[in-house]
């Protein structure tokens, strides 16, 4: 009966961890998927143009990013006061911005490369370590932190050299926001979204 | 025996900081560690309306007419130069194995290199770091204390505001006659400015609140530069509370 217990543990330990390295590996196509598609933006830029980038991007960074959870965390505790009307618009320009800001920042190719270094969990979150290295230079860390959400894996902040990009946003639109107030924030979003637009 | 007095009052004027640092740590939260915002939003705004104006077009167009491996070059001869720092911050932060091999870099870079002008040392295996006092500071335990926006020299803290002054004690050319001295003072934070124009183009690109960006984005770096590229924290715990179906997102 004791032997098979422990059968019965061993068996089951072995399978979460069966569990575990594919969640790992669902987490880490993600992020993968993201940079495949980013270094297609980067190699057809001139073909694509600015629109055409966005149009590859969209699909792609709306699916490996959770962008509710990202929107509660840079609204801080000013999510809580805002009506549902005011949340979807917020988030719906935070997703054009976000694509946006891709689309106009990997805008040419010079022989770069992405790399996932490796992979770790933290707490029920995973990490995902990996490098964006210039043709000529030191390569650049990017940490993806990844969080399940309704049963697969997506995206909830990139630090890059350390900078999270999280955190800097948080700062940044709830200084806003305590100021101006959530519509002007978004307002002040869409603004950035056309001038990203036009840059490119 | 002046360079020993000047060090040795440098080294006593740190200690005083650094337990200014200390003290003030303590309520870094309740003021979102910025106690002087009022004053450092006017250093800020100074120190922008004279960059926008003035620096920036400057690097701008000294970026357009250098070829890159003059910009290397010139880049390469001043981090050289400050690189007697580094060393020093390295033995400071029981770093022994780091310091034998920065003074290799030095040695190789001074001679091999051509003044510095070119950076043998890195092909050799010597990779460069990024040390300071500040960094010292932070390694020993120091918090920032408070944010600081510093006219004309930027963002630093009660932790960092050692750095530059150690920095320019340790740098050689600090030593040379003012004819030499001034100009390459300028060339330097010309070609520093110029290496700085990807970030500031980013922080146009995404800040709402500039002064807010940038201070948040240098805390982080200053993290990172400290622990050495593994700052503690910025995982799930900053932003998730719990786990599994109990887990909330983290409001601030």
């Amino acid at each position: 009966m004791k032997a098979l217990k422990t059968t019965v543990a061993a068996a089951f330990l072995l399978l979460s961890g069966f569990a575990n390295a594919a969640d790992d590996t669902a987490a880490r196509q993600i992020v993968e998927k993201l940079h495949e598609t980013l270094l297609a933006a980067m190699k057809g830029a001139t073909q694509m143009g600015y629109k055409g980038r966005v149009e590859l991007l969209t699909p792609v960074i709306e699916s490996s990013f959770d962008f509710d959870s990202i929107c509660r965390i840079v609204t801080g505790r000013y999510w809580k006061d805002a009506s549902s009307e005011q949340r979807a618009r917020f988030i719906a320009t935070f997703k054009q911005l976000s694509v946006a800001t891709y689309a106009a920042n990997f805008s040419s190719f010079s022989g770069e490369k992405f790399h996932t270094e490796s992979s770790e969990t933290d707490h029920d979150a995973l990490i995902v370590r990996t490098t964006l290295t210039p043709a000529d230079g030191e390569p650049i860390t990017l940490n993806y932190l990844l969080r399940p959400s309704n049963g697969v894996w997506r995206i909830i902040n990139v630090v890059a050299q350390g900078v999270s990009d999280l955190s800097l946003k948080r700062a940044d639109y709830t200084a806003v926001i305590k100021t101006e107030g959530l519509d002007s924030l978004t307002n002040r979003l869409d603004k950035k979204i056309a001038e990203l637009g036009k840059g490119s | 025996m002046t360079e020993f007095s000047a060090l040795s009052r440098l080294l006593a004027a740190s200690v005083v900081l650094l337990a200014v640092a200390g003290c003030a740590s303590t309520d870094t939260a309740k003021n979102n560690g910025d106690p002087y915002e009022n004053l450092n939003r006017k250093f800020y705004k100074f120190n922008d309306t004279l960059d926008k104006n003035f620096v920036e077009p400057v690097a701008k167009k000294y970026a357009e007419y250098t070829p890159n491996p003059v910009r290397n070059g010139i880049t390469n001869f001043f981090d050289n130069s400050g690189y007697l720092n580094t060393i020093a911050n390295d033995l400071l932060q029981g770093k022994f194995s780091q310091t034998a091999q920065d003074s290799g870099r030095f040695l190789v870079n001074s001679t091999v290199g051509i003044g510095g002008l070119f950076d043998p040392a890195t092909t050799m295996g010597l990779k460069q770091h990024n040390e300071d006092l500040g960094q010292t500071f932070g390694k020993w335990g120091a918090h920032e204390g408070a944010y600081l926006m510093l006219p004309l020299m930027g963002p630093s803290s009660y932790r960092d505001i050692g750095s530059p002054v150690m920095d320019m004690f340790l740098n050689p050319l600090t030593y040379f006659a003012s004819v030499v001295t001034i100009p390459a003072g300028v060339v330097s934070a010309v070609n520093t400015r110029a290496n700085l124009l990807d970030a500031t183009r980013i922080r146009d690109q995404a800040a709402l609140d500039p002064y807010t960006f940038v201070r948040e984005a240098w805390r982080q770096q200053r993290e990172y530069d400290i622990y050495d590229g593994n700052p503690p924290g910025d995982g799930y715990e900053d932003y998730i509370e719990g786990k599994g179906d109990a887990a909330v997102l983290r409001v601030y």
